[in-house]
């Protein structure tokens, strides 16, 4: 089910300037939807108050499950299901399953993880995100309020929020859902 | 609050005052334009060689592996020499993205992205060699350990061959991820800048990406711990194409420094080809703003140092020949250097230990022209280290009477120069379509690393612009 | 405080260590006088070696960072230099080392036995023979003490330049020397260490060789250097020092141990499997009489140099929160310095009879396997694991370290502030 939802938006033509209007519109508590930037700032997460990414605990998930599986799989083929001497090592030789079990740890981790980001992301082959402006992903810096819901005149004190703040364009737009 | 001073005496990484539009325009540029003569004239005669690669390995699948000069006592030639050296070339790109990332050396950012990809093409190059060289190349899924009706047949999971599957697979697999999730956002760039079916292709290919503050953090957690991951990957494939030689019982092959040794080689290549494929790139597509002296000092560096780790390796090699006692190690070194090989060995010599010890000068590090011609003598010589290692390892073993000598038929050198063909076709699509540059890293490093805020020429000082700097380096 | 000040109470304790040390090493002299008091002098070699190493490791380090551009170490320039003056002191240790060898005090090197290299001699040993040219007394003075008083003048030089830049002589002019001497010791200290490894460390095994061991001994004297700096760090901080590291700095310092104990099992690893895989018996009796006599030590090597290194550092918090970094540290100081046991013990307690009950080539491993051979203890303290005497003397060295060290600190400025990266490191932060 598709529904239109009204945002506002002001371009920064700078991270500092982004920032700093960031900070007061925490300070202002007005509640942001989104910041948009061509590039990972630094420092923009702690100003938004974003609360740190626990992707690596995925990461570490994965990668575990990639260690018990290659290790698994080799020592029930090697002393259960075909034990078959080799070089005359034992048929547990835990020195050679080493390699295996260490490249499919990173694999797994690593797969995983990409999967991971992109599915709580949102995003992936072919998938269409509405674009508040084109050139987000170049030199402007975007912030956005969602504006279904707001009265006049709050919309007004945002629109003034964005002229004190030194944004160099203010837009509204109606994106989809 | 924190703020980031940056020495006076860093070089500048991107030069020439750039704003970020500018730097968008920069780099996004040689993907919009209509290909050059020269792009097209390249990608003509790479698609001609890797037609005549093509046509060498149909021969060889059609009437075997007759055709290539394989014999009893000489198993391994030409095909495996390749295939070391195409991995080797392989480990540059994840070494800059992951490691150098990992040391916060800056300077990656200007050369990661086509790295990266070369990195990608090689491994392409390199994986074709074993399987040509199965002979029976329908039957190339018996490598992979699944249930099967063969008996239940599994795979021996003690060979370092098959170690060598997973290795190598692994690395492309996460290569791919590492290069693909880092290209994501510069091909939104690409996407927002394109009309037509142009727009419509960079969309499906750019994942919906709208840099959301959100995405963007975890976007760097996954580059870093990907990065953390594949630091030891990188390390562990070369290690592991060394435990293919290493862990068998043939003097000259079964060394226990084989490993990191193998390692500092494959860097050391791997940066020579970066090397010579930057040197032209940049020119070609304008771009020594963003790949500057600075970078082609640094790589030099690494050069140097992985060349003289390497050559250290080899006198401990033949150090250790001697003092170990044992014979047929000290023939197999005598026999390397004053055998009938002796050419491959100081080849080797000249190429890896010598030449690098060049680049002490800082003025022949600078020099791009230099640079460039000592990269291909550095290629040339890593390729004679893994034959020196195959070739003349093998040629005279424990029993005298097989001993024997082996040069390649013209198939084994066709399906060589095809890979040059495959590689540097996938390449020049490569940088046709995609920004050779990370769009999102430059702008990230700029007013770090930009000639407008570090270096002689600075005119925006971070002591000067406490407040600025203090608002882009917020406090964590 | 930009002045360390060695206090009394510092040097009281350094100074009660050292006596520990040397109380511990002459009751070891006298009460073990098995195979030419091999107990004594097997850890004598051992703190000489590790602790020498640290030393050149951490100045090694050091250069690696000047000329890889880095900034963020600045702060602890001046306590890295520190470390490096310990290596002088490792010259007289090895000194002694050779003395011994020479007036056959110590039995210590197999290669060393009177006509071993001598054609038709009863000690004749073709192996070591064809070594001789290497495995000799004239050249283990040249590869000991000579390089590490090589060494020893490239800190020297090092040292003077960077107090040359406290006083604000021409900074540039100075920066660049240094980096030129730097770019020097880098090549030349890893080609010259290999050489003393070999003949200091590995030719204890006189027969085995491996070419990874050089390596092997440096990423563990390198872990140890990352962990003992850890130490330094905490410890200066607490009395109210180097007050500008933060937290970022020992979040790196943490991500060096975790690095290199990753590092060094990679090349533990690889010696490993190498020789296990291929199983050639020349090589493979290394770890074989590792494996079984010194089961405990062997497995718990592996146990606090990387199980849990690995899994503790693992988090961000963990690599710079002090009590988990300073618990890690020491842990796998005292886990390399375990390593460095296991290199040296075997070699010696396998070929000699250390109990002393008679002369003569019996190797201590058929002793055991004789019957009748009086009840050995099941683990015998000093060898298959250290003693308490074994700890006090390692402590003895370690006091001796602290004092030169901490020495070398008070007598410069705490801080290099001429350096051009010293403002990046004051203002590091990730």
């Amino acid at each position: 089910m598709k529904t239109e939802k009204e945002v506002l938006f002001g371009l920064y033509n700078d991270e500092v300037d982004l920032m700093k209007a960031i900070k007061v519109a925490k300070d202002d508590h007005l509640e942001i939807m989104d910041v948009y930037t061509p590039f990972p700032v630094h420092g923009l997460d702690d100003v938004m108050g974003l609360s740190e990414s626990r992707l690596h605990i995925a990461g570490f998930i994965f990668g575990a499950l990639g260690t018990l599986t290659a290790l698994g799989v080799m020592s029930w083929v090697f002393t259960r299901d075909w034990p078959i001497i080799f070089g005359g090592k034992p048929y547990f030789s835990l020195p050679a399953f080493i390699p295996i079990t260490f490249e499919l740890t990173v694999l797994f981790a690593s797969i995983g993880m990409v999967v991971t980001f992109y599915t709580i992301c949102g995003l992936g082959p072919g998938v269409v995100n509405p674009i508040l402006d084109t050139r987000i992903t170049d030199d402007k810096f975007c912030l956005a309020f969602e504006t279904d819901g707001l009265n006049t005149s709050e919309v007004d004190n945002l629109k003034r929020f964005f002229n004190t703040t030194a944004a160099a364009e203010v837009h509204t737009k109606s994106i989809s859902n | 609050m924190h703020h980031t001073v940056i020495s006076p005496i860093r070089e500048p990484l991107v030069e020439g005052a750039k704003t970020y539009h500018q730097i968008t325009e920069d780099i996004c540029s040689p993907a919009e334009r209509a290909p050059n003569l020269l792009w097209i004239v390249g990608f003509v005669l790479s698609l001609i060689t890797l037609g005549f690669g093509l046509a060498c390995i149909f021969i060889t699948i059609w009437w075997g592996i007759g055709t290539w000069n394989l014999n009893r006592t000489i198993g391994w030639g030409y095909d495996i020499t390749n295939f070391v050296w195409w991995i080797g070339i392989g480990h540059a790109g994840t070494l800059i993205s992951a490691i150098l990332l990992l040391f916060r050396q800056k300077w990656r950012t200007g050369v990661n992205r086509a790295a990266e990809a070369m990195t990608i093409f090689a491994v392409m190059c390199a994986g074709l060699f074993p399987i040509i060289h199965m002979g029976r190349v329908w039957l190339a899924m018996f490598i992979l350990p699944y249930p099967n009706t063969r008996g239940p047949l599994w795979v021996n999971f003690n060979s370092p061959l098959l170690w060598d599957v997973f290795a190598i697979s692994t690395y492309f697999t996460v290569s791919l991820l590492f290069w693909y999730t880092g290209l994501v956002p510069d091909l939104a760039t690409l996407r927002d800048r394109a009309t037509g079916l142009r727009k419509k292709i960079y969309s499906f290919v750019a994942f919906g990406w709208t840099g959301s503050a959100k995405h963007w953090q975890r976007w760097e957690s996954l580059s870093l711990v990907l990065a953390g991951l594949a630091t030891p990957l990188v390390l562990s494939v070369h290690t592991i194409v060394s435990f293919d030689f290493a862990t068998s019982v043939i003097p000259g092959w079964h060394t226990t420094i084989f490993p990191p040794y193998f390692v500092a080689g494959a860097i050391f290549s791997g940066f020579a080809m970066v090397l010579t494929l930057m040197i032209v790139t940049r020119k070609l597509f304008n771009l020594q703003e963003y790949i500057t002296l600075a970078h082609v000092e640094s790589m030099n560096k690494i050069i140097l140092l992985t060349g003289s780790i390497v050559g250290v390796a080899y006198l401990t090699e033949l150090f250790i020949a001697w003092y170990s006692g044992y014979v047929y190690e000290q023939f197999a070194f005598y026999n390397r250097a004053l055998g009938p090989y002796w050419w491959a060995y100081f080849g080797m010599m000249a190429c890896n230990v010598l030449s690098p010890q060049f680049f002490w000068s800082k003025k022949l590090r600078r020099s791009v022209v230099f640079t460039f011609w000592l990269s291909i003598f550095i290629n040339i010589g890593m390729w004679f280290e893994r034959f020196v290692i195959i070739v003349i390892s093998l040629h005279r073993d424990y029993l005298p009477s097989s001993w024997s000598y082996y040069s390649p038929t013209w198939v084994e050198i066709g399906i060589y120069i095809g890979t040059f063909g495959l590689f540097f076709t996938l390449f020049l699509i490569f940088a046709r379509v995609a920004p050779v540059i990370a769009i999102a890293e430059i702008k990230h490093i700029l007013k770090t690393a930009g000639d407008q805020y570090t270096g002689p020429n600075a005119t925006v000082h971070h002591h000067d612009d406490h407040g600025q700097s203090e608002s882009v380096e917020a406090n964590h | 405080m930009e002045q360390f000040t060695f206090t009394g109470k510092q040097k009281t304790f350094s100074i009660v260590l050292m006596v520990i040390g040397v109380l511990c090493m002459a009751y070891t002299y006298i009460a073990y006088d098995g195979g030419h008091h091999a107990r004594f002098w097997t850890n004598f070699l051992h703190n000489s070696v590790f602790f020498t190493g640290i030393a050149f490791i951490s100045f090694y380090l050091l250069c690696a960072h000047t000329l890889a551009y880095s900034g963020w170490h600045t702060l602890m320039k001046r306590l890295i230099e520190s470390f490096g003056m310990f290596l002088p002191v490792g010259a007289i240790f090895f000194l002694i080392l050779w003395f011994g060898t020479i007036s056959e005090w110590h039995h210590l090197y197999h290669w060393a036995q009177e006509g071993i290299a001598t054609l038709g001699h009863e000690n004749y040993d073709r192996i070591i023979a064809g070594k001789s040219p290497l495995l000799n007394k004239s050249m283990y003075l040249i590869l000991t003490v000579g390089l590490i008083l090589f060494w020893s003048l490239f800190v020297m030089k090092i040292r003077s330049l960077s107090k040359a830049a406290d006083r604000g002589d021409n900074d540039l002019a100075t920066y660049k020397s240094t980096k030129f001497w730097m770019a020097i010791f880098m090549p030349v200290g890893a080609f010259t260490s290999a050489f003393f490894i070999w003949l200091s460390v590995m030719s204890i095994d006189a027969h085995w060789y491996s070419t990874m061991f050089a390596w092997y001994t440096s990423a563990s004297w390198l872990v140890s250097a990352c962990a003992l700096l850890a130490l330094f760090v905490i410890y200066l901080n607490g009395q109210g020092y180097l007050k500008e590291l933060n937290q970022t700095h020992r979040h790196d310092l943490g991500k060096y141990i975790f690095a290199f104990s990753v590092f060094w099992t990679y090349v533990w690893f690889d010696q490993f499997m190498l020789i296990w895989y291929a199983n050639v018996g020349e090589e493979t009796i290394y770890f074989n009489t590792r494996l079984n006599t010194f089961k405990i030590l062997f497995f718990l090597n592996l146990g606090i140099n990387f199980l849990l290194p690995f899994f503790i550092l693992m988090r961000n918090s963990t690599k710079w929160k002090i009590g988990s970094l300073g618990f890690v540290a020491i842990m796998v100081f005292f886990g390399h310095w375990l390593d460095f046991f296991m290199m040296i013990k075997p070699g010696i307690y396998t070929t000699m009879d250390v109990h002393g009950h008679g002369h003569g080539d019996h190797g201590h491993g058929e002793l055991i396997s004789e019957a009748g051979h009086h009840a050995a203890p099941m683990i015998e303290l000093g060898w298959q694991l250290p003693g308490l005497l074994e700890i006090g003397t390692m402590l003895g060295f370690l006091g001796l370290f602290l004092f030169v060290v901490l020495t070398a600190l008070s007598r410069a400025g705490l801080y290099t502030k001429n350096d051009p990266y010293y403002e990046e490191s004051l203002h590091h932060h990730s």
